[in-house]
């Protein structure tokens, strides 16, 4: 194993105006094999210029790795302005200590995210595979697809320990999601395959969904009218109302299945 | 800029002036083609093939409608993006590029002028600013007339004359080129949801889309106008509307052009050859339109060529998107543009795993192939309908290699082998017939070769593709491909504004724009309905409407006087 160390600098973060760090040139998979010079070389962009991994953050490597699966990067500072934190990796793990900016895990194919904090905006955005755990809350369109794009998830497994905002799995296609907390309004919309599972409440889930399934062990409110009921069904020795939709897309599109707490 | 600039030992193909590839020195001498120079740069061509600026003849890339596709397809935006150098803005989008892009991608395969065939003329400012920040191409652009509540009242009353006094008015008004015509009727029938074939009456207007080109065609032959009238047919993209296209191009068989070119430029006419009743039993009649093509002097085309997958589609003609929308359920836009022309948006993709895209992507080549004279074809995408420009080095190499046409329809669906014709045609491209599809026939055809486009011959506009392949190479597809997509340089007036594929200077584009002179007496009644119009129909006051000089902030004026 190979733990890479990256703090972000106080001063980097100091200003009134926070410039955002983009990092998805640090990934495991990008800095397998890198020395820590090579490493500290590594550009990022800065708002708008590029500067060196090392201008911006304290950089030390610990031990050796045979591939990219061994690679763990570990993020320390003020992670609030830093994006797209592991977006596109492979393999590896990467920890974040603190609260992360926008598009964490986002495109990511394989390897684990944890972030011991919350996570902005778009998480797990368009994420084909591998696992991200959020211990905080999660902002709006966890797991969503991009703008104008019509395929969200595709694979893997997301967790997240608070709540979520809006749009949780937009056209999520597959893969898993799980939310202990509450989600804000829409979680499922437009959603195609997959799981999203939200043990709090929920607001309107499931609006144009076609297919997958959510499951609301709280309570929904504004439920869709556009839902029909089928049956109460058992799921892990709870009792829940089940329902088939969106019938808003059609009676021949409405493949999705919602589950709420009886 | 660089005052003199001689290329040497390029091997060159100017069509226009019947250079077929011959080992040929290019002299410029600021910003145009002469004999000889004195104390140039020099460009060793080293044997490469070098041709004309390109000429596009039809390709959306301004205004309106493209911004609209823009702002409705962020997911087009995220593809393609570069970052600013220190030549270049910054670029995104691949079917609906932005303006920067769009100017850096057409230059680095050797363009250097491009036709925005759809203008609204009430946003014709939108068009012209859009222009302005497109770099390096010279450009011009066609407004939309044909549904147009003046044209249709002319068309009704029969009066040629006037119907000419209002369309000099109106392409002077706009800045624009000549005669766009699209689905003419069905765009308006569209507002009382419906469309209309060749010979539905429009409703209200009680006229028919074939007297409407008819008239506008006659109107347009009344001036020395550099372009003939430019038209996407009626009932565009519906199984066997092939017939329909013959009887367009039919009906302007007997009207006189002021001078030899075609009286009707039909355009993407792969989207107009279709056979078949249904998407059941769909196939390409291509085979027919090159025949009609083939044995008639007064009709040109451009192919429209399919290139596969995701792409915008864009047109005036809103009951043909909103068909296409039903058909993939996608995100569609719609918009009336008061009283004289519509428009519809529509994402699509182009798979050669379903069989209606694959006979399409057949169709646009069997044109090109068929059509034995090429001086009748351009190559075109419709950008972005069937594929964005970007596409054109694949076109490019299909054309020119019958093997690879074969491997790649191997992979297709297999309706290619019994409901198209390309896997039958053996026919291959030279480099002399793909400078004419790709330059001389789009210059000829819009009157801009004695303008100074599209040839190399003395006097013209110093524009010049050098591309990196010899003649020695034209079996080599991949090869092809790449040369005529990133040009080894493309020089601009004179001015090298791509080296090895990069793009290195970006001077502003010139925009050509026609001045019919009309007679005045006609002018002067025309005016006075005209007047009436706008005051009780237009949203915009008459004094208001006509595009500003400032809004061609370099200009080419061709004046089309009145032909007595």
């Amino acid at each position: 194993m190979q733990q890479i160390s990256l703090k972000l600098k106080e001063e980097v973060m100091k200003g009134v105006a926070k410039i955002p760090i983009v990092v998805d040139s640090l990934t495991p998979d990008k800095l397998f094999g890198k020395s820590e010079s090579e490493i500290k070389a590594e550009k990022v962009w800065w708002g708008n210029r590029q500067e060196n991994t090392g201008d911006l953050f304290e950089v030390e490597v610990d031990g050796e790795a045979g591939s990219a699966s061994e690679v763990k990067i570990v993020l320390d500072g003020d992670l609030s302005r830093v994006k797209y934190i592991g977006a596109g990796m492979t393999a590896g793990e990467i920890e974040a200590n603190g609260d992360v900016d926008m598009h964490c895990g986002a495109m990511m194919r394989g390897g684990k995210i944890t972030v011991h904090g919350n996570a902005d905006c778009w998480a797990g955005r368009e994420m084909h595979g591998g696992e991200l755990l959020i211990e905080g809350d999660a902002g709006a369109n966890l797991c969503a697809m991009y703008r104008g794009e019509i395929t969200g998830m595709t694979g893997g497994k997301v967790v997240v320990e608070g709540d979520a905002g809006e749009c949780v799995g937009q056209y999520m296609a597959g893969g898993e999601i799980l939310i202990k907390g509450n989600v804000d309004i829409l979680a499922g919309l437009n959603m195609k395959g997959g799981r999203i599972t939200i043990e709090g409440n929920a607001v309107m889930p499931g609006a144009d969904m076609t297919g997958g399934e959510i499951i609301v062990k709280g309570k929904v409110e504004d439920m869709i009218p556009s839902f029909r009921f089928v049956e109460v069904s058992t799921l892990d020795g709870a009792q829940y109302r089940k329902y088939s939709g969106d019938l808003a897309m059609t009676e021949k599109q409405a493949k999705g299945l919602l589950y709420v707490r009886a | 800029m660089v005052e003199e600039l001689l290329i040497k030992n390029g091997v060159v193909y100017d069509p226009i002036n019947g250079v077929k590839g011959e080992k040929k020195d290019i002299c410029i001498r600021d910003g145009k083609i002469v004999e000889e120079v004195k104390n140039p740069k020099v460009i060793d061509a080293e044997g490469r093939v070098v041709m004309p600026g390109g000429v596009d003849i039809h390709a959306h890339i301004a205004g309106g409608k493209v911004n609209s596709g823009r702002l409705f397809r962020p997911e087009d935006g995220r593809k393609g993006i570069e970052p600013k150098t220190k030549v270049c803005r910054a670029q995104s989008g691949y079917s609906v590029p932005n303006t920067f892009a769009t100017g850096y991608r057409y230059a680095r395969m050797g363009y250097t002028f491009v036709m925005e065939p759809a203008m609204p003329p009430i946003a014709a400012r939108h068009t012209h600013e859009e222009l302005i920040d497109t770099p390096i191409l010279d450009n011009a652009a066609l407004p939309l007339i044909d549904n147009n509540w003046m044209t249709m009242e002319y068309v009704k009353s029969g009066d040629i004359d006037l119907l000419a006094a209002y369309i000099a008015w109106m392409i002077k008004a706009t800045k624009g080129y000549g005669v766009k015509i699209v689905n003419p009727g069905g765009t308006e029938a569209w507002a009382w949801a419906k469309n209309c074939e060749l010979n539905d009456a429009v409703p209200y207007f009680d006229v028919t889309p074939a007297e409407i080109v008819k008239s506008l065609a006659e109107a347009n032959e009344r001036f020395e106008m550099p372009h003939s009238i430019h038209v996407h047919g009626n009932m565009l993209g519906h199984p066997g509307n092939y017939v329909v296209t013959m009887k367009t191009f039919d009906l302007v068989k007997g009207t006189k052009p002021y001078r030899d070119r075609p009286v009707l430029h039909g355009t993407h006419t792969q989207f107009h050859s279709y056979g078949g009743t249904t998407w059941g039993d769909f196939e390409s009649q291509a085979k027919a339109i090159a025949e009609y093509i083939n044995s008639n002097e007064h009709a040109s085309i451009d192919i429209g060529s399919v290139i596969l997958g995701d792409t915008t589609t864009m047109t005036a003609d809103g009951p043909m998107e909103y068909s296409l929308y039903q058909i993939t359920g996608r995100k569609w836009t719609n918009h009336d543009v008061e009283l004289e022309t519509g428009t519809g948006i529509t994402p699509f993709l182009y798979s050669g795993k379903v069989s209606v895209h694959t006979i399409q992507w057949a169709i646009g080549q069997e044109l090109a192939l068929l059509i034995k004279d090429p001086w009748k074809v351009a190559l075109t995408t419709d950008h972005p309908n069937a594929g964005p420009f970007i596409g054109y080095p694949i076109l490019i190499s299909m054309l020119m290699n019958k093997r690879r046409r074969d491997e790649s329809a191997e992979e297709m669906h297999s309706a290619i082998f019994d409901r198209a014709e390309l896997p039958s045609i053996d026919r291959e491209y030279d480099f002399y017939e793909i400078a004419i599809i790709t330059r001389a026939m789009a210059a000829k055809t819009l009157g801009l070769a004695e303008h100074g486009k599209g040839h190399l011959g003395v006097g013209a506009d110093g524009d010049v593709a050098i591309y990196d392949i010899t003649p020695e190479e034209r079996d080599d597809a991949g090869k092809i491909q790449k040369a005529f997509l990133n040009a080894k340089y493309t020089i601009k007036g004179g001015e090298i504004v791509v080296k090895d594929g990069e793009v290195v200077a970006a001077p502003q584009g010139k925009t050509f724009f026609v001045t019919p002179e009309c007679d005045e007496k006609l002018m002067d009644e025309m005016m006075a309905k005209l007047k009436d119009t706008f005051e009780h129909y237009y949203s915009v006051s008459f004094a208001n409407y006509p595009v500003q000089d400032a809004y061609v902030p370099n200009p080419y004026e061709i004046r089309a006087p009145w032909r007595s």
